[in-house]
């Protein structure tokens, strides 16, 4: 509900091209309600943070941008989630032709069992974006995108899974990118990795935009801090707050706000 | 517990007996039950494989290999080829089904009643006796069908037997794929028969082969079901699925030992041993197989450095297993 929104509210922002967006969307699983009449906007370009505590729903909520949670027993979602303004749930949507749209990189790195080379250019290949011939320019480019060629320019055929972690998720960065999303979905892409290895993903996404737009969810505040344009706090199934993240960060408008962003384990401050 | 003072931290903690007498005595103990325990399952092995090929190998002639057998002697021909059709086309027909109602039940069944008695039904199959199978497939094939003993009803039949452990070690396989593979695949927009065929089945293998193998193993073992729907006969299968009785090697080894003849009894010792070297072939070529597919897998082998395998390659050169191999199966 736009009441809930704090006052530093994005609200001005929705004049301006927003790439997604949620409104009034109500999310769950069987009898249990996760999200509740959630708006929210997501202008093109810009880096969206999505922070809250454990169970505050985020990751559901993510998922839901590119019908993740479809196949999850029991899930139901109310509302509107927008691309490009059109309804991602309607029954002219080809869920498979969004994700390539809407690109995803979980919390663990998951290459495929397959080589680096072809980690790299599988969606390329589902897809059918690229000629065969074309398919190994356009890994090398991925992968120089996201810094990883040189390292492995040698190891294409080698198995992913001899990667350091970061590396790995660095792949499955570079596997999402190869597809030519408009938005990138992130959910804790650095909280299994090495400050220098998460250095190496903020680093990539600050790069990729405003070209694409991001969503990211993460439980690093600080991380929040220094990536985002926007931040957008759940609590216990609500949108608190959201708004440019200076300004969030800065002079946080409600008491949960406050609470949690000075780092208050429990936000009612009930114990 | 203060550590004292002016004596060493080191002399705190036992003394200057270091380990105490009673758990030597205990550890001992325990040792000497796994190592018991090990021999138990390695001895027999040991045993079969010895006397089996002792017994062989005394009285061995290639020309098993190029004639038939006669009842009273001549060679084995006719049962290896037999065998071989048997075993070929139980991996054919069980394989399809078995792999196919495997996907099915961990991929595509929902989650209802109907599944689970599917799956009810596949276990309760794999619990009867293979002399029941060959008995009901003696009444409604060779008789009910008037197919005789013939090729087509010991397919059936020997199908029929072995199926339950694919389809159940497909399933598990299938299973055990990590759900980050399918959510990435799906993610990225891939249909569903893309994701099984392109990221799911490949790791999903070796399990899948270790249950094919099995099967075929237990099928190339079989002798009661095959009694009631092969038949046996003296010359080599001509490829007829019916009215065409087939020799198979556990006939020879069934009937001939105890025949008056000592060829024929050499016969069975010969096609005993005939038999376990199927077998054991069938088991290398699963690693075999496992090794060539499985070179992306987060195997045991990532853990090592490059080096380190570069390193044994070079010196074991080939005799040092890869890793690959010892992939955990699915079953």
């Amino acid at each position: 509900m736009s009441d809930r929104l704090g006052e530093p509210s994005n609200t001005p922002l929705s004049s301006t091209d927003n790439v997604m967006s949620a409104r009034d969307v109500s999310l769950g699983f069987g009898a249990t309600t996760v999200m509740q009449d959630i708006t929210v906007n997501f202008p093109r370009g810009s880096i969206n943070a999505l922070v809250g505590p454990s169970g505050s729903g985020k990751t559901t909520f993510l998922r839901s941008m590119n019908r993740l949670n479809d196949k999850v027993p029991g899930f139901w979602l109310r509302g509107e989630v927008c691309l490009d303004g059109h309804d991602l749930n309607g029954s002219d949507v080809d869920p498979l032709i969004l994700r390539r749209k809407v690109g995803m990189v979980f919390q663990r790195p998951n290459p495929f069992p397959m080589s680096i080379m072809d980690n790299v250019v599988a969606g390329v290949r589902a897809h059918k974006m690229a000629k065969r011939s074309e398919l190994r320019d356009i890994a090398e480019t991925r992968l120089a995108e996201v810094g990883l060629w040189s390292h492995i320019s040698d190891r294409l055929d080698d198995s992913p899974f001899r990667l350091s972690g970061g590396q790995q998720q660095l792949l499955c960065l570079a596997r999402a990118l190869a597809v030519e999303p408009e938005v990138l979905l992130l959910d804790e892409p650095t909280s299994s990795l090495d400050p220098r290895s998460t250095e190496a993903v903020e680093e990539l996404v600050r790069r990729l935009t405003p070209e694409l737009t991001v969503i990211i969810v993460t439980h690093n505040l600080d991380q929040a801090r220094r990536l985002s344009d926007n931040t957008i706090f759940f609590y216990e199934g609500q949108l608190m707050e959201t708004g440019p993240t200076p300004q969030l960060f800065d002079a946080p408008q409600r008491l949960e706000t406050q609470r949690y962003l000075g780092g208050a384990v429990t936000v009612n401050g009930d114990n | 517990m203060a550590i004292p003072t002016g004596t060493s931290f080191l002399s705190s903690l036992g003394g200057t007996a270091g380990i105490s007498r009673a758990r030597r005595m205990k550890n001992l103990l325990w040792w000497s039950a796994c190592v018991l325990a090990l021999a138990l399952v390695v001895a027999p092995v040991v045993w079969i494989l010895v006397s089996i090929t002792a017994k062989a190998m005394a009285n061995w002639q290639w020309t098993i290999f190029t004639q038939n057998s006669t009842g009273i002697g001549g060679g084995l021909l006719n049962t290896i080829v037999g065998t071989m059709v048997l075993t070929f086309g139980t991996g054919i027909l069980a394989g399809f089904v078995g792999v196919g109602s495997g996907i099915f039940l961990a991929e595509f069944a929902p989650k209802n009643r109907f599944s689970a008695i599917m799956r009810g039904a596949c276990e309760t199959l794999s619990g009867i006796p293979s002399i029941v199978f060959g008995y009901c497939g003696y009444l409604a094939l060779v008789v009910g069908l008037h197919w005789g003993y013939s090729l087509a009803p010991a397919l059936i039949v020997l199908s029929l037997l072995v199926v339950p452990y694919i389809a159940k070690s497909t399933e598990i396989a299938l299973q055990q794929v990590p759900v980050a593979y399918r959510e990435g695949a799906e993610a990225l927009g891939f249909t569903m028969p893309r994701t099984l065929r392109k990221i799911v089945l490949r790791p999903a293998l070796p399990g899948i082969l270790t249950g094919m193998i099995l099967a075929l193993a237990i099928s190339v073992g079989e002798t009661a079901p095959l009694l009631f729907t092969a038949g046996f006969s003296n010359s080599i299968p001509t490829g007829a699925l019916v009215h065409e009785p087939i020799g198979y090697l556990t006939y020879a080894t069934y009937t001939f030992y105890d025949e008056p003849v000592p060829a024929a009894q050499h016969l069975a010792a010969d096609a005993s041993f005939l038999l376990v070297v199927i077998v054991l072939g069938l088991i290398l070529l699963t690693r075999l197989i496992v090794r060539l597919t499985q070179r992306y897998s987060p195997t045991r082998r990532d853990r090592q450095t490059r080096a380190m395998r570069r390193a044994a390659a070079a010196v074991a050169s080939g005799t040092v297993a890869a890793g690959a191999g010892t992939a955990t199966p699915g079953a």
